[in-house]
């Protein structure tokens, strides 16, 4: 649980800890099933595909499409209140799975919009994947 | 097996926001009128199927020893609109199986007291290690469930090219009942003037779009139909249930197909798993004269009509216009003004409500000829109850 001066850092557990460790190297990778050979968001423990226990993470494109977005005018979190209006957006990964996350510079956004994944770097410990529109 | 089992009694508390009653005072205030208006006694009570719980209130076995309760069958879910139909469900199926021979479902809500956990730093749901149901990410600034029913709304409009504003029919229409309503909390009409210039929330969700945070308690007596028969009132049956609908194909605040969160894509709203109430009930979706809905969010209405199939894919927008679920419309909709304008008693103001409908004592919000009726909701899960 965070206080309320910080923001919310992600519960990074057992299944997910794979996706992170990529982000701090800046790789988005996703987790592809070595049976059925789909990729899966969120990460799991085995494919919800074909529910093989078989996954070998593989990086991603990093590029997809926005499928929905919302933009925050609610402060509900104090460590956000000076970035309202922000967005929050779906992104449909080019390799299927959606992501969700932020676009950076802009809130001119639409359904179907290219972008392309930024890596934020927070800490020593934590990079968060955001989104930009693609050139 | 066929459910044997009918709502028998009914009683709330006063809804109003920052109630000075305990949670339990406000429960113990609705299970006095449900008694009174069955006649049964407390005695006569040996099952509970509670819709509060932690982390929002409190549990069973408190709600039984503060009341003095002798209960054999227990179901407990937390306060969550998805699991309305779930404590409903369960009461029924216990009454059938001889579980018990009296199920209360009791829901107690203090919200105004426990607003923190509903969003923010305090967001339970969204801060646990797999996150929350809607599409809370607190991580990326979003959080509560009406992120979620904004995500959907939002492809819905894109998918549709539907004028944003239409929306507005929505909250109007359910304001609409509200106002017939003495136990509303927003009794006032709202005009699509107030309705544009509210604040926004989460775009394009704005401030009438999302329901009320309040307090409250309603509580609901289910029985056996042969013993039903015995008592005060005209017995409300259970005709026919279905489940929540979950999986990959679904996302809790969009119809199936939409494409939120790992949603696949697909243009079909309503699939044959989506309307098997009916035929569990032996009528068809015409012979519905009313239905009711979890609307926390005005999308949620929307969505439903699409799944149940009273209406077809992206059409809703256009179906709830021009009064069509308002008072004497063809299809009204949460008569008593629902979550977004009568109260937000996890739902089960709209099953007290559905009560008086099929007992034809309604007053001024009474739909003629009101025999069958239907809770249906976004998620997929629905209980038709009949005139008996």
């Amino acid at each position: 649980m965070s206080t309320t001066d910080q923001k919310p850092r992600p519960r990074i557990g057992p299944d997910s800890a794979p996706f992170w460790d990529g982000c701090r190297r800046h790789e988005l990778r996703l987790p592809f099933c070595a049976d059925c050979g789909k990729p899966h968001l969120p990460p799991g423990p085995v494919c919800p595909h074909c529910f093989s226990a078989r996954l070998e993470w593989r990086n991603a494109s990093g590029r997809g499409r926005i499928s929905t977005w919302v933009i925050v005018h609610k402060p509900w979190f104090p460590a956000f209140a000076a970035e309202i209006p922000y967005n929050v957006v779906q992104v449909e990964l080019d390799e299927g799975p959606r992501l969700t996350a932020n676009v950076v510079g802009t809130n001119e956004l639409s359904v179907g919009q290219r972008v392309e994944v930024v890596f934020d770097e927070i800490d020593a410990e934590l990079t968060m994947p955001r989104f930009r529109l693609a050139p | 097996m066929k459910p044997d089992a009918a709502i028998v009694g009914v009683g709330a508390s006063a809804f109003g926001r920052f109630l000075p009653d305990s949670q339990l005072s406000l429960a113990a205030t609705a299970l006095k009128a449900a008694l009174d208006d069955c006649g049964l006694r407390r005695d006569d009570i040996d099952g509970l199927s509670i819709h509060m719980g932690s982390p929002l209130g409190v549990d069973y076995d408190r709600v039984a020893s503060a009341f003095g309760l002798n209960i054999r069958y227990v179901n407990q879910s937390w306060l969550h609109g998805r699991f309305v139909t779930n404590a409903l469900q369960h009461a029924a199926l216990a009454v059938s199986a001889g579980l018990a021979d009296v199920v209360a479902c009791v829901t107690a809500i203090s919200f105004t007291r426990e607003r923190e956990i509903l969003g923010g730093p305090g967001d339970v749901e969204g801060n646990r290690e797999e996150g929350g149901t809607h599409g809370e990410s607190p991580p990326y600034g979003l959080t509560a469930p009406a992120g979620g029913a904004a995500l959907a709304m939002q492809r819905y409009l894109a998918e549709t090219g539907a004028d944003r504003d239409k929306l507005a029919a929505v909250p109007m229409s359910i304001r609409d009942h509200a106002v017939l309503n003495p136990d509303s909390i927003m009794r006032q009409k709202l005009t699509l003037q107030a309705y544009q210039d509210a604040r926004t929330i989460v775009d394009p969700l704005r401030l009438f779009d999302c329901c009320l945070v309040n307090d409250g308690a309603v509580v609901a007596l289910i029985t056996r139909m042969n013993r039903a028969r015995d008592l005060k009132q005209k017995p409300v049956r259970i005709a026919g249930m279905q489940g929540i609908r979950t999986g990959r194909e679904e996302f809790i605040f969009a119809p199936p197909g939409l494409g939120i969160g790992q949603q696949p894509v697909s243009p079909v709203r309503s699939r044959p798993v989506d309307v098997e109430v009916y035929g569990s009930a032996c009528i068809d979706r015409s012979a519905v004269r009313g239905v009711y809905t979890y609307d926390a969010f005005s999308p949620l209405v929307l969505f439903m009509l699409e799944r149940f199939g009273f209406c077809g894919a992206g059409e809703a927008i256009d179906f709830v216009q021009d009064g069509r679920i308002g008072p004497g419309g063809e299809l009204p909709v949460n008569t008593s003004g629902g979550l977004l304008s009568e109260a937000h008693i996890g739902g089960w103001n709209h099953i007290r409500e559905m009560v008086r409908q099929l007992r034809g004592t309604a007053g001024p919000r009474q739909i003629p000829g009101a025999d069958v009726l239907q809770w249906a909701t976004v998620w997929g899960d629905s209980v038709i109850m009949t005139a008996a």
